[in-house]
């Protein structure tokens, strides 16, 4: 990452720029801070929601935009795992497998999940693109295990039948709404 | 009486509107904190004996007070970062403190801007805290509709920003000096100490980074006093803190607890006990970075900072308490945490960026039972030589699940290996082939 | 100042130093990879952690920690013993066995710790991380990203020195791997230095690429002679073959840097462009003969139309011989320094280190003739050669007729130089003169600094120091200057000329000493500010 790909030409966007829109927001962001720089992660999310992933193109606009050599803003953007360096499927299932989901059957989810969908191990997609697997870590979930986000959704309290509404929730183009009633309304601090 | 500070209104649908919130007593806190001084706002939490609960633990008034005086500033501002990075495993708790109740610690970052001399405030979300900076963003526009943000905030001249920042899916970010190193718009590495955030933070300038319960504590503790506060607890540990409780138990949740409640209790009751026909095998009681307890240990620990620490040589941290049934298989568990930290590791530091890849590596093939007792010789010295030689505290939370891990459940490890005869737990360390 | 303590013994550091600086003031090495002196600190390499007995908690890194009253380190310990084998085994665990075929074999950080400070048996059963190697990102540098031991240096450099900043650490974990922007290069003109500060492997210089085992190079002390900044450097040489040069570390001249453009002059020591042998009327002869075809044309004609010019590319000591020869020989000839560079000299100048003036010696040879009076300038020899009234022309390591995009106008040269060019064609007498690297001798940087030559390898074919030449050629015309050797050149130069009082061979040492600034507005002819637009005008032609 970072250096030279053997030969196979990475796909990119072609060389980007902001709507008059954009740049009003770029503007409040920058705005919030004492120094240009630290408007770099705001600009990189408003980037991956508007093209998607973030290409070399969109890297260099980022560049421009902040003022930093391209190189900079990759190297940044290479370190936190939800900037996306790389197209994927539509739906992209981000499964936590560290430990308290995984105590409570999250490889069962994921190996559900990999069948299910015909997950390509190579890509983690499955075959019509639409949906990419991931195993992530932690989410702040553990009460609610196992469980998986989506977007910026979570899906708590997984079961395969669970598992299997949100999917047709997506594949039909009307994900389920969360977050979901049993989800936000599990114990806390009931004591009977 | 079971505590209500923090998840007071944690019942009431709709709170998180500030309408609702303060019909339910929000926002009543900072006009009496702005009547006072803001040095007497800091003597107030200071008395209270209210400790971080990020993890760290360390005195929150008494961290206030390591900013310096405006005098010895060189005109430097100072910056309020509230830390909500959440990402431990086994933690969840400031995310439904965020969730269920984001005024009161909106409001506790503001009383804390007002003592600390803040004029601004960044709320910094973890990346996958999207959803729930919506929340936040909406509360904060509502307290600034009403005059308890921004300039000249109910009179009193404190002029107050309040902006939510969000990450992009670091666990290291978590780290103070990490969070200031990404806020300012860098890769999430931690800076090296000296200098302190106290002194030297973001952009150089003073910086109090303090976790979303320290604030939430904060608000309530303004509103009702240091000595209230100290009705809950114990001596060294006042107050209440949440517990994240998650594993192998029949109610997992958010739980508030008064600090000193028997761990035994916590679990039996709060969490409604294990499953049926099950034994407790092990607990992890502050996120996974702390040393795992035996359920001896467990019977005598009480959830406070110094009990777990006496008893089992471990740590309250973050309040994350895992709990593991006999079910469990001890050696998988570790390897999935050495997984989760071989691929947290921001890479800065050379024990850590090699280490942590190396032990989970090793692991893998105790778990697949291709190791040797040698490998857990070697694996329990790479801990040891990542302990307390690394940048930031990532390197001993990796260490730490290893060191007691193999030192409480031997047995599950040695059992998993080829036994060569060369090394039992008892002459681990001196077995250690090489770098000795 | 304070008072520190290192294994027990006290020493006394100036104020601000960190513990590694202070230990190396008592001989003390902690080792490090990621501290440079002239780098901001990163402390990640965790080589240099020292255990703490008084004034702090330790165990904790030398690098960051200043030294203040009252703090004692120990570097003795068992447990920093211990804490150094960990690092390197650390270090070691991903990194490839490349050894074999790594330029850096020789002057390795990991080798040479692994040999001081590691020596143990390796446990690791388990595969290495890949990475990409062998990556041509610029000119003059090749990546090997699997080398690369994150130490962020190269990153430091671009971002504080060159603030070009190419070179970045992506990702994290145990794949943080080093490299630049997909299809960028790195276009700076300091890309040897990466190689210089990279303590391994990955980072390596094109142009060395499995040229020489540095363990066979013997290093000398020299200043390069590419511009008036003159950069301290080491000349690494075997058996009279000089393989490259590196740059010497001088924090009143050039820190611990030099340019690309300096540092390929290596090559050109004994390249085909230089004069080897004396020549009469463009036939080669022995350095005598031409010797005394020299003395014959210089007393041939009116000595009121001998021109003398001076050379920036000269050494102080060549200048003064020809200041020698000048008051005593020819006190009737016409004294001139040709401002400007030669043809075909680099027009590229920063505000880093690169001066626009790519002549060495512009300030000595300015003060030496300086001493005579009555300089003139480079339109002065254009209008006296043209106009006829110069007929003989002494010219010492200059291609005054490349400058001055002239023709001879029919004047007779004695060349005294070391390179192929216009004025070496049309002279009629060439004393071939050695390389800056083939002689002892002193060159006067920009800011006045004096500066040491050592000889490194012996002059090409027949070429000698152009010191030695004048002296032969003094000798000749009866009144020799007694320049034995170049220490001796220099003591009469301190003694001849009053900005050098008091200099010699010795008080210059490694680092070079400053001529008092009174002696370097000594030139009225040529205010300094003309002189460097006009050479800035030259450069870009």
């Amino acid at each position: 990452m970072g250096s030279h790909s053997k030969g196979v030409p990475a796909p990119d966007h072609g060389p980007v720029d902001w709507s008059a829109e954009d740049k009003v927001k770029i503007d409040e962001i920058f705005q919030r801070y004492p120094e240009r720089r630290a408007g770099l992660l705001p600009v990189l999310w408003l980037a991956q929601q508007k093209w998607g992933w973030l290409s070399e193109s969109v890297i260099r606009r980022v560049g421009l935009t902040l003022g930093l050599p391209p190189s900079d803003v990759l190297a940044v953007a290479s370190f936190y795992t939800m900037f996306k360096k790389e197209p994927t499927g539509r739906y992209v299932l981000q499964v936590c497998h560290t430990l308290s989901c995984a105590l409570r059957g999250a490889d069962q989810i994921v190996s559900y999940l990999e069948g299910k969908l015909q997950i390509d191990p190579h890509t983690g997609h499955s075959p019509d693109g639409m949906f990419k697997l991931e195993r992530v870590e932690c989410l702040a979930s553990c009460g609610s295990a196992p469980m998986m986000q989506v977007d910026e959704h979570f899906y708590e309290l997984l079961t395969p039948q669970k598992i299997d509404e949100i999917l047709d929730g997506f594949k039909s183009g009307r994900p389920l709404p969360t977050p979901r009633p049993e989800a936000d309304q599990w114990t806390w601090n009931r004591v009977s | 009486m079971e505590p209500r500070i923090l998840t007071a209104r944690w019942n009431v649908p709709d709170v998180h509107n500030i309408d609702t919130a303060m019909r339910h007593g929000a926002w009543r806190a900072l006009p009496m904190a702005l009547k006072r001084a803001p040095a007497d706002v800091t003597n107030e939490v200071k008395n209270s004996g209210l400790r971080g609960r990020g993890g760290a633990g360390f005195p929150t008034g008494m961290k206030w007070t390591f900013v310096p005086p405006v005098e010895k500033r060189g005109g430097k501002p100072v910056y309020l970062v509230c830390n909500a990075d959440e990402s431990e495993p086994g933690t969840f708790k400031d995310r439904y403190l965020m969730w269920k109740d984001p005024h009161m610690f909106v409001e506790g970052c503001v009383i804390s801007a007002y003592a600390t001399g803040a004029e601004r405030v960044y709320i910094y979300l973890r990346g996958e805290f999207a959803f729930i900076q919506r929340r936040v963003d909406a509360a904060i526009a509502q307290a600034r509709a009403k005059g308890f943000i921004g300039k000249n905030i109910l009179g009193s001249g404190a002029n107050i920003e309040v902006y939510t920042h969000l990450g992009a899916g670091a666990y290291i970010c978590g780290e103070e000096t990490a969070l200031l190193s990404s806020l300012e718009g860098g890769r999430g590495q931690p800076k090296l100490k000296p200098p302190f955030p106290a002194v030297e933070g973001a952009w150089r300038c003073p910086t109090i980074v303090n976790n979303v319960e320290t604030m939430a504590a904060v608000t309530w503790i303004l509103e009702h006093g240091a000595a209230e506060y100290r009705k809950f607890g114990t001596e060294k540990s006042p107050g209440t803190k949440l517990f994240s409780c998650s594993g192998h138990i029949r109610k997992p949740g958010v739980y508030e607890v008064a600090l000193g409640y028997p761990m035994t209790s916590l679990i039996e009751n709060e969490c409604g006990g294990l499953y049926p026909g099950r034994t407790l095998k092990a607990v992890i009681p502050g996120g996974s970075s702390v040393p795992i307890m035996t359920p001896e240990e467990v019977s005598k620990s009480t959830m406070d900072y110094e009990s777990i620490n006496t008893v089992a040589g471990s740590y309250l941290g973050s309040g994350g308490l895992i709990v593991m049934d006999d079910t469990t298989d001890l050696v998988d568990s570790l390897t999935n945490l050495l997984r989760f930290y071989a691929h947290e590791s921001c890479g800065q530091c050379t024990p850590c960026r090699e280490g942590c890849g190396w032990m989970f590596k090793v692991l893998q093939r105790v778990k697949s039972g291709e190791a040797t007792d040698l490998d857990l010789a070697t694996l329990k010295d790479l801990a040891d030589n990542i302990f307390g030689r690394t940048i930031c505290f990532f390197g001993p939370s990796a260490a730490m699940p290893v060191q007691s891990f193999l030192k409480k459940f031997p047995d599950e490890f040695f059992g998993r290996v080829h036994r060569t005869g060369q090394v039992s737990y008892a002459n681990i360390g001196a077995a250690a082939p090489a770098a000795r | 100042m304070p008072t520190v303590k290192i294994n027990g013994q006290e020493v006394v550091v100036p104020d601000g130093v960190n513990m590694i600086e202070a230990a190396a003031q008592l001989g003390v090495e902690i080792p490090h990879y990621c501290y440079h002196p002239h780098l901001s600190i990163a402390g990640n390499c965790r080589m240099c952690l020292v255990d703490i007995e008084a004034g702090g908690r330790g165990p904790d890194i030398a690098c960051n920690m200043k030294a203040r009253d009252g703090l004692a380190i120990r570097t003795d310990t068992a447990q920093v013993k211990q804490m150094r084998k960990s690092v390197m085994e650390f270090l070691l665990a991903n990194h490839p066995l490349d050894c074999p075929i790594c330029d850096q074999a020789g002057e390795c950080r990991l080798q040479d710790y692994y040999m001081d400070y590691g020596q143990y048996e390796s446990r690791l059963v388990d595969a290495k991380v890949a990475k990409p190697k062998r990556q041509d990102i610029g000119d003059h540098i090749v990546l090997d990203s699997e080398r690369c031991v994150a130490c962020s240096r190269c990153v430091r450099f671009g971002d504080e020195v060159t603030k070009t900043g190419e070179l970045r650490l992506f990702n994290r974990t145990d794949h943080t791997e080093i490299g630049i922007f997909p299809g960028e290069r790195l276009k700076h003109q300091y890309q040897g230095v990466l190689a210089d500060i990279c303590p391994v492997g990955a980072l390596t210089n094109k142009d060395f690429r499995f040229a020489k085992r540095v363990w066979y190079l013997k290093e000398t002390e020299s200043v390069c002679n590419g511009c008036a900044t003159g950069c301290n450097i080491f000349v690494c040489h075997e058996n009279g073959g000089v393989f490259r040069y590196l740059p010497r570390r001088n924090d009143a001249v050039n820190k611990s840097w030099m340019c690309d453009v300096g540092r390929a002059d290596y090559a050109e020591v004994n390249s085909t462009r230089r004069m080897a042998r004396a020549q009469v009327g463009g036939k080669p002869v022995t350095v005598d003969a031409a010797v005394q075809a020299a003395l014959n044309l210089l007393r041939s004609g009116d000595p009121a139309q001998v021109a003398v010019v001076f050379g920036a590319q000269a050494t102080n000591e060549a200048n003064f011989g020809l200041l020698r020869i000048v008051q005593d020989l020819l006190p009737r000839a016409s004294i001139y320094i040709c401002e400007g560079n030669n043809p075909g000299a680099s027009a590229y100048h920063d505000q880093l280190l690169v001066s626009p003036d790519k002549n060495p010696n512009s300030v000595g040879a300015r003060v030496i003739a300086a001493t005579k009076g009555d300089v003139g300038s480079r339109s002065d020899l254009i209008a006296g050669l043209k106009g006829g009234s110069i007929k003989v022309l002494l010219v010492l390591e200059d291609d005054v007729l490349g400058r001055l995009k002239l023709d001879s106008q029919g004047a007779r040269i004695v060349y005294v130089g070391a390179w192929r060019n216009d004025t070496a064609a049309a002279a009629e007498v060439v004393l071939p003169a050695a390389h800056s690297v083939e002689q002892d001798g002193s060159f006067t940087n920009a800011d006045g600094r004096a500066q040491r030559l050592r000889r490194s390898v012996l002059p090409l074919g027949d070429s000698l120091p152009a010191w030695q030449l004048l002296d032969k050629l003094a000798a000749a015309m009866g009144r020799p200057l007694g320049f034995s050797m170049g220490a001796v050149a220099f003591k009469r130069l301190a003694e001849g000329v009053p900005a050098f009082a008091g200099l010699s061979y010795q008080s210059l040492g490694g680092g070079g000493a400053a001529l008092p600034k009174s002696a370097l507005s000594d030139s009225e002819t040529f205010p300094t500010e003309a002189v460097t637009t006009q050479m800035r005008l030259n450069a870009s032609v």
